[in-house]
């Protein structure tokens, strides 16, 4: 039975191979990664071989609610009774019902929103909506910065890898240093629309911005009439330990966007809320961005199920809680391996480990893996291990991981190309 | 039926009604058209040329090549001018026809649900 499994395992990941990506078959392999989920509940997945896994990489922060929650997979269920997708040039009452939701629970004068399926699109939106809007052209955006790979996100992603083969980009996207606004001052000017950034960097590196950061660039925005676009696409929904991690600073967007865990880890949706006023834009171009499958009916009942849902079990509290755990713990491990971890950025339950060199995080992953935790380090530094576990994870689930990772110090620290580089 | 002068007195209203709109001039700012009001049932034309979203000129009479037609009966335009009727449930009834883009269209639309939402 056993040996049946595996061998069905192999053939899905040939045919992956095959069909959709070799190289992402042999990256996964050579990490240990190569997990095909198949059974998922909470803060575990079960590999289609059975092995179990606590699941800290999450789609970097989809499933803010646990792997297949079972009361949105009941609601869903019930909605497909009724509805399908919807068609997006009518007006419906789901619609309806999540963007009145999301005015209540986004930060201040947020209130009106447009669907969308992704956070890129959710980016792409707001850039375009910062545009129409100040009939200006510029948008500044921060080095490490991701917001999603279509066109208008990618022009304003800090790295260049993911750019230059498709190079030229749209024009008129600056890019300044993250966590300092004097070089958002010294750069902005008459013809910048908007500035974008994330409130704390999730494929950057779990970047945690100074404390004065977002409140010195919303007064920069303001004096110089510049909206201001805050991507919560990783941040929102309860990771941080608020609803929205702009709300620890106090700084209200002009454009918020949100997507991810919005979805409940069972339906794509995202969503780019802004003011009342940015909505004039739109009096005359009532048309002017549609998307087929943005806000879908079913998207939106599984987004208002998931908003219920993380209010019902107070899951911003929650994530303020086991991150206090997770930290007790990072704590003796920044004691114990000083070669190995140089820092812990954390706030809630969006963790990043940063170790002393790029090779480290790769082989933390694969260590882990093996030690049925799923963390991956980041796209844009190798060299930090992100660890968004869901929101629901237990305090024993969190001695789980906080176990591995020793036992995978442990056995790194052993290793030869350990330490810092040159 | 109504006079040119009565038609004239309700253009200048809306055109007054419009440019001391702050909200509806920031909305129409890359708005720059030429309009052409004709009265179908007296044959009066009047031409509106409208910069940036402001209406800075009204008067009798076919100037210029317009970007928009606007077609009506002459009490139609009064009304629609002082607010009175609600044109795009008029252009959907055929009793208002508008030879212009469909944004264009919508444009207008927009500015009587800002100037008037109640109609």
């Amino acid at each position: 039975m056993k040996e049946d499994l595996k061998n069905i395992k192999e053939k899905v990941l040939a045919d992956f191979a095959t069909y959709i990506s070799p190289m992402k078959v042999r990256t996964m392999k050579s990490a240990a990664l190569d997990i095909v989920e198949e059974k998922r509940d909470g803060a575990s997945v079960w590999d289609i071989t059975g092995k179990k896994y606590i699941d800290c990489q999450t789609g970097s922060g989809i499933m803010n609610v646990g792997r297949h929650n079972r009361e949105i997979v009941e609601a869903l269920k019930k909605a497909l009774d009724t509805y399908d997708i919807g068609v997006f040039l009518l007006c419906s009452k789901q619609n309806a019902d999540l963007a009145k939701k999301l005015a209540e629970i986004t930060p201040g004068d947020l209130k009106c929103t447009m669907f969308g399926v992704g956070g890129g699109e959710a980016n792409d939106a707001a850039i375009k909506i910062a545009r129409g809007f100040t009939m200006k052209t510029e948008i500044i955006y921060a080095d490490k910065a991701y917001h999603g790979h279509t066109g208008f996100a990618l022009s304003a992603i800090g790295r260049d890898e993911y750019k230059k083969p498709f190079e030229p980009l749209i024009p008129g996207f600056k890019m300044v240093p993250f966590g300092d606004a004097g070089a958002i001052e010294k750069i902005v000017t008459d013809d910048t629309a908007a500035v974008i950034l994330e409130p704390i960097q999730g494929e950057g590196g779990i970047n945690i911005p100074p404390d004065d950061y977002l409140k010195k660039v919303r007064t920069i925005c303001d004096e110089h009439e510049v909206l201001l676009i805050l991507d919560e696409v990783q941040t929102g929904f309860a990771r941080t330990g608020k609803m929205f991690a702009s709300e620890h600073w106090g700084v209200v967007p002009d454009i918020m966007t949100i997507a991810k865990s919005l979805g409940g880890g069972l339906y794509p949706i995202s969503a780019t809320i802004f003011t009342e006023e940015i909505m004039d834009f739109f009096i005359p171009h009532p048309f002017i961005h549609l998307s087929t499958f943005g806000g879908s009916d079913l998207g939106c009942i599984v987004g208002l199920e998931t908003i219920k849902f993380i209010e019902k079990h107070h899951l911003a509290d929650h994530a303020v809680e086991m991150g206090k755990l997770f930290r007790k713990g990072f704590d003796s491990l920044l004691r114990d391996y000083p070669d190995l971890l140089l820092e812990v950025r954390q706030k809630g339950l969006m963790m990043g480990l940063q170790f002393t060199n790029q090779s480290i995080g790769p082989r933390m992953s694969k260590k882990l893996s093996e030690r049925g935790v799923i963390a991956i380090y980041t796209g844009n530094n190798p060299s930090i291990c992100r660890l968004m576990p869901p929101l629901i994870i237990t305090p024993k689930e969190v001695d789980i991981v906080l176990n591995a990772l020793e036992g995978s110090m442990k056995e790194l620290s052993q290793e030869s190309g350990i330490g810092k580089e040159d | 039926m109504a006079t040119e002068k009565e038609i004239l007195d309700a253009l200048a209203d809306y055109q007054v009604q419009c440019n001391n709109n702050k909200r509806l001039r920031r909305m129409q700012r890359d708005w720059s058209k030429l309009l052409h009001f004709v009265a179908e049932d007296t044959g009066d034309v009047f031409t509106m040329n409208v910069v940036k979203g402001e209406i800075i000129s009204n008067e009798a009479g076919a100037k210029g090549t317009p970007d928009i037609i606007v077609t009506t009966h002459s009490e139609s335009l009064c009304d629609m001018f002082w607010g009175d009727l609600n044109p795009s449930q008029k252009y959907l009834d055929g009793e208002i026809r508008v030879k212009a883009s469909q944004e264009d269209v919508v444009r207008l639309d927009a500015i009587t649900m800002i100037i008037w939402p109640d109609v």
